[in-house]
């Protein structure tokens, strides 16, 4: 169909190609020689659980003396010792997971799954007594939604950064994508930080379903039609109003790009629907992760060898309800991951793809009853054959409310690893060399680790 | 509550539409049809409320519009009339003299205060000015939202429920339907509008509520509160069973020792920081005031959140009818939340400013204060003053502009604090919002998809049910009434794509998919559909969704006069002659014979291009 939108297209590949070599230029020479080779190609899959999930009651000490500790501000919270899913080390198994995050027990018995303990923001390593005595060396907004996503994602304390950290990562990897023309960055959620480099937000495509622009078919009037619609978006580029500009510039990018990915977005491959209903994973998550397995799939119809995606699903903030409503999104997220993980091996790039989650906060030890608030750190899983998995890394917190690493008495706990480590490490196996994170994460030459070793 | 008020009185809504001052030509002709809708709905039959203010008082003793109060299944034509509309009151005798007025800032105008420009309300504005426009709006009698019969649980759509039991009682689709009905038609355009964005800005989403007739109630009461004073409203919401639902005020706790409980701390945090005060300290002008590092001042930590999160505690959901009071109610949004002093906090609590509240208030007491003390922050003026600036007309009002409506909002001319009127005045009749800076590069707001689709049915004399309108805006992101969170469909300081210093709010939810969603509902709609999409069959005396294109087909001979019809009719004449010139092409591809596909194109281009999609 429509040349008229086919010349478009190779419009917006230039465009897209000589913007992302603009912005790329400096981190030219950062890419790893391996990162070079034929045939390369590597994605890292962020999962996003908004609402602040509670990791006290993800990963769980499974011993008992360490089990009371755990268990005892939680009366009615806590889950029960014997439901614990053990996250095997032979004898010393230290640790469960939450029953409904099962499905994921053999990708770590497979050794491709770690876990990172008490993951936060953090401006610089922190004791709690350095806490205490001085505001300054607070993340600004603790224990709030937004900010705090905001940290997650931007890996930044600057409060002019509007970029996110997967952003001007796909800055930096742009040169290996050359001129395929789509996006390094893919959202399947709507727009998030995460993805937002110096040229703007991400791609942001529905979970499921078609897309693209509607009623242009072939003939005169049609082009005629579509022809006005491109002279209108560079009326747009051309003037002054910046609202309007970026306005022109999301329908320019989305009409054109939209072409490029619905094609391989929509091919259903057989092995990927099979990882997914022999999970039973067919919730909204496992929508968006099929999706990312589709256009995986069609890396090499689209030429592409980085890649980014995003994902996320919501209902986390568990101050009511906690037990089951903690249990229904690790009922649809668990499954989902497994099946993501199945997909990847089938296609055979379970070592070329990287999962891993994120969430806005972990919440207080401590409870009101039914549910918990907004605290500090969380532990985070990190999945794939690339991934040193069946290990945890990091430093568990003592589960002491009033203890070393809680703030105050709640039990909230201080990150002992930083948000920038864990990312910074996968970073590192995207291809970005150390001499040049700086350029992605810009805090991170104030913590003693810029790779945490979970990565092979 | 206090003093529920049972016994149903009728009377008519006729009066409402009878008001002086007609600003909106479709509306009025529309309104007559909506009054013979809700007489076909229920029982038509509405209540003499006892507190002007409160939806919740026009109904039943339950609130909920209905005196039954069993679990039973409930039929599926549940509605039972309307909520009650706040009364505006009389039009003052002494209003402001009619001012001739340029058609563009007449259109401008209807961009910023209704749900979008008709050729009625240009004529009107013309002839009257913005400053008169803006003051009759205030006496407009209130939309309504349906009064339904309460759901008491989660399973009243057994055997015998009809096939839109589930979607009447426990989603929002009446409300939605009658959201899009009322921004179309209704004659209350500013009132709607400022409901509208108080709603995104003090957030209840029916996702963790998921009963219609709480989210019917909590829609009323901002319709109700719009142009009262900012303090009622937020003791409105902060009493309200939906938001005490919502943010976990509802039976929260005081704080147990021996079983290591402590208060629920989700409303205090979010009542802090989205809905009135913010994180960090404000200058008059909205800009952060800055410490010696350069680094904001916070206005709360989290003692001061976990001090309001014992104000809040001891709050249960209002007591069903014909049931005695206990801890914990069960279930119920009609009405307020009571009080149980045995499950309050007792002890001092040390708030803003260094407020202290003293040991042994009552609840009401402490909820009084507590909302007393947020409210004479002096961050609430600048915080959402700024934010109604950025709903109503601009993402990035000058301090200058953000100033002179803190002020209003400190100290009307009358001496009152809080007074929405003055606000709304400063907001719509400042020099920002009427002169020039809309030709400045940052000036303008990203058209939001509500405001895309009624801007279109408005401006193109049509008419709408609101189903289809519901149905193709949430499919573009902003399902209303179902935000995400707490923190709406969009923030306020999102940043305009590949920009540092620009907020432009509503780019949140413009991506690769909404942003074609958006034009694929403008080409199913005038293409597809030829402006006409017939009623569906499982609503109410539905009407369908039509636009009438007439005017622009009678033009088509001349597709520059087409532009410049749409120029000077759904927007202010932005569109420049490149534009001009581009969109004129595209009309002259279409035979001269075929007027309607020129007309559908004309409306299609315009209605796609980036300049209508910012408006400013």
């Amino acid at each position: 169909m429509h040349s008229s939108l086919d010349t478009h297209r190779r419009r917006f590949l230039l465009g897209s190609a000589a913007l992302g070599a603009a912005s790329a230029l400096p981190g030219l020479g950062v890419l790893d020689a391996a990162a070079q080779a034929a045939g390369d190609y590597k994605a890292l899959v962020c999962v996003f659980l908004y609402g602040g999930n509670d990791s006290n009651n993800t990963v769980v000490p499974i011993q008992s003396a360490e089990y009371q500790q755990y268990a005892a501000p939680r009366a009615g919270l806590a889950i029960p010792q014997g439901n614990l899913v053990p996250l095997n080390q032979g004898a010393a198994t230290r640790f469960g997971l939450h029953p409904s995050l099962a499905p994921l027990q053999p990708v770590w018995d497979a050794g491709r799954l770690a876990v990172v303990f008490n993951v936060g923001p953090l401006m610089q390593p922190l004791t709690r007594a350095q806490y205490r005595a001085d505001r300054a060396v607070r993340p600004s907004n603790l224990f709030s939604h937004d900010d705090q996503q905001d940290l997650w994602q931007k890996s930044s304390f600057d409060q002019d950064t509007k970029t996110g950290w997967g952003g001007r990562l796909a800055e930096q990897v742009m040169p290996l994508n050359g001129t395929a023309g789509i996006p390094t960055g893919l959202s399947l959620s709507g727009n998030d930080v995460f993805l937002t480099s110096g040229s703007g937000a991400g791609f942001a495509l529905p979970a499921n379903g078609t897309f693209g622009l509607q009623g242009f078919g072939n003939g005169a009037v049609e082009q005629a039609k579509y022809n006005a619609m491109q002279a209108l978006w560079n009326n747009a580029q051309a003037g002054p109003n910046r609202l309007i500009k970026a306005a022109g510039e999301q329908m320019f990018r989305s009409a054109t790009g939209s072409q490029t990915l619905s094609a391989v977005a929509n091919t259903n491959n057989a092995a990927i629907q099979t990882a997914f209903t022999s999970n039973n994973a067919n919730s909204g998550i496992a929508q968006q992760l099929q999706r990312a397995a589709r256009i995986i799939d069609g890396r090499t119809q689209l030429g592409i060898r980085r890649q980014i995606f995003f994902v996320s699903m919501g209902g986390f903030d568990t101050h009511d309800n906690q037990v089951a409503s903690q249990a229904g999104r690790f009922g649809e997220l668990a499954p989902a991951l497994k099946a993501f993980h199945d997909a990847m091996a089938a296609l055979g790039v379970a070592d070329a793809v990287t999962t891993f989650t994120f969430s806005d906060f972990g919440r207080t030890l401590r409870q009101n009853g039914a549910g918990t608030d907004h605290a500090w750190g969380g532990h985070h899983f990190v999945m794939g054959a690339a991934v040193r998995g069946g290990q945890t890394y990091g430093t568990f917190p003592t589960l002491t409310p009033g203890g070393p690493d809680d703030t105050d008495n709640d039990g909230r706990w201080i990150p002992t690893t930083a948000v920038d480590q864990f990312a910074a490490t996968l970073a590192q196996w995207f291809g970005v060399a150390p001499a040049d994170l700086a350029r992605v994460f810009p805090n991170l030459n104030r913590f003693p680790q810029a790779n945490l070793g979970f990565m092979a | 509550m206090g003093g529920n008020k049972s016994g149903p009185q009728c009377a008519t809504r006729a009066g409402g539409a009878a008001s002086a001052g007609r600003w909106l030509g479709t509306a009025r002709r529309r309104a007559r049809a909506t009054i013979a809708i809700v007489a076909l709905l229920g029982t038509g039959c509405l209540e003499v409320p006892n507190d002007p203010f409160d939806p919740f008082s026009g109904g039943s003793s339950d609130g909920s519009g209905s005196t039954a109060s069993s679990e039973r299944a409930q039929p599926a034509s549940n509605v039972m009339g309307d909520l009650q509309g706040v009364d505006p009151g009389p039009m003052p005798a002494t209003m402001p003299p009619a001012k001739a007025t340029a058609p563009a800032d007449a259109i401008r105008f209807q961009e910023q205060a209704s749900f979008g420009p008709t050729d009625a309300g240009t004529a009107e504005v013309m002839q009257k000015g913005p400053e008169l426009a803006l003051e009759e709006q205030f006496y407009k009698p209130s939309s309504v939202y349906p009064s339904l019969q309460a759901v008491f649980n989660g399973n009243a759509c057994g055997d015998g429920a009809g096939p839109t039991c589930n979607r009447d009682n426990y989603s929002p689709y009446l409300q939605q339907v009658r959201f899009f009905r009322n921004a179309v038609h209704g004659d209350d355009q500013l009132r709607q509008r400022v409901a509208f964005a108080l709603g995104q800005i003090i957030v209840v989403s029916n996702n963790d509520i998921n009963r219609g007739y709480a989210i019917s109630l909590y829609q009323q009461s901002l319709v109700n509160h719009a142009f009262g004073n900012f303090r009622d409203l937020l003791l409105e919401v902060t009493l309200s069973p939906v938001m005490g639902q919502f943010l976990d005020m509802v039976n929260n706790r005081k704080a147990d020792p021996a079983r290591g409980l402590e208060p629920n701390e989700n409303y205090a945090r979010e009542l802090l920081q989205l809905f009135s005060i913010g994180e960090v300290m404000l200058n008059p002008d909205g800009t952060r005031q800055l410490d010696a590092q350069g680094k904001p001042v916070p206005t709360y930590d989290q003692d001061v959140v976990e001090q309001f999160a014992k104000v809040f505690t001891g709050f249960t959901y209002p007591t069903r009818p014909g049931q005695a009071q206990r801890w914990p109610n069960p279930e119920n949004f009609g009405g307020r939340m009571v009080a149980s002093a045995a499950e309050h906090d007792t002890g001092p609590k040390t708030l803003l400013l260094g407020r202290v509240l003293p040991a042994g208030q009552s609840p009401d007491k402490d909820v009084a204060d507590a909302i007393d003390n947020i409210f004479s922050h002096p961050n609430v003026g600048p915080f959402i003053g700024r934010q109604l600036i950025q709903h109503l007309v601009t993402s990035n009002p000058t301090p200058a502009y953000v100033a002179r409506v803190a002020g209003a909002f400190d100290r009307s001319p009358q001496g009152v604090r809080g007074d929405m009127k003055a606000v709304l005045r400063a907001i719509l009749l400042d020099p920002e919002a009427r002169g020039d800076a809309r030709t400045t590069a940052d000036y303008g707001k990203l058209r939001e998809p509500v405001l895309l689709a009624t801007g279109v049915v408005r401006g193109l004399a049509g008419s709408t049910d609101g189903v289809y309108l519901r149905a193709q805006v949430a499919s573009a992101g902003q399902a209303v009434f179902e935000a995400g969170s707490v923190f709406n469909f969009y923030p306020p300081d999102y940043p305009v794509p590949g920009t540092t210093d620009l907020a432009g709010p509503q780019f949140k939810i413009l991506h690769t998919d909404t942003v074609l969603r958006r034009a694929n509902f403008l080409n199913e709609l005038l293409f597809n559909r030829g402006g006409n999409v017939p009623p569906v069959n499982d609503y109410p005396n539905a009407t369908g969704t039509q636009v009438n294109l007439a005017a622009l087909q009678s033009l088509a001979a001349t597709p520059e006069a087409m532009v410049d019809r749409l120029n000077g009719s759904i927007m202010p004449g932005t569109l420049g002659a490149a534009d001009r010139q581009a969109i004129v092409a595209g009309i002259n591809a279409v035979p001269a014979t075929d007027a309607a596909r020129r007309a559908r194109t004309a409306a299609y281009l315009v209605a796609t291009s980036p300049q209508y999609n910012v408006t400013r």
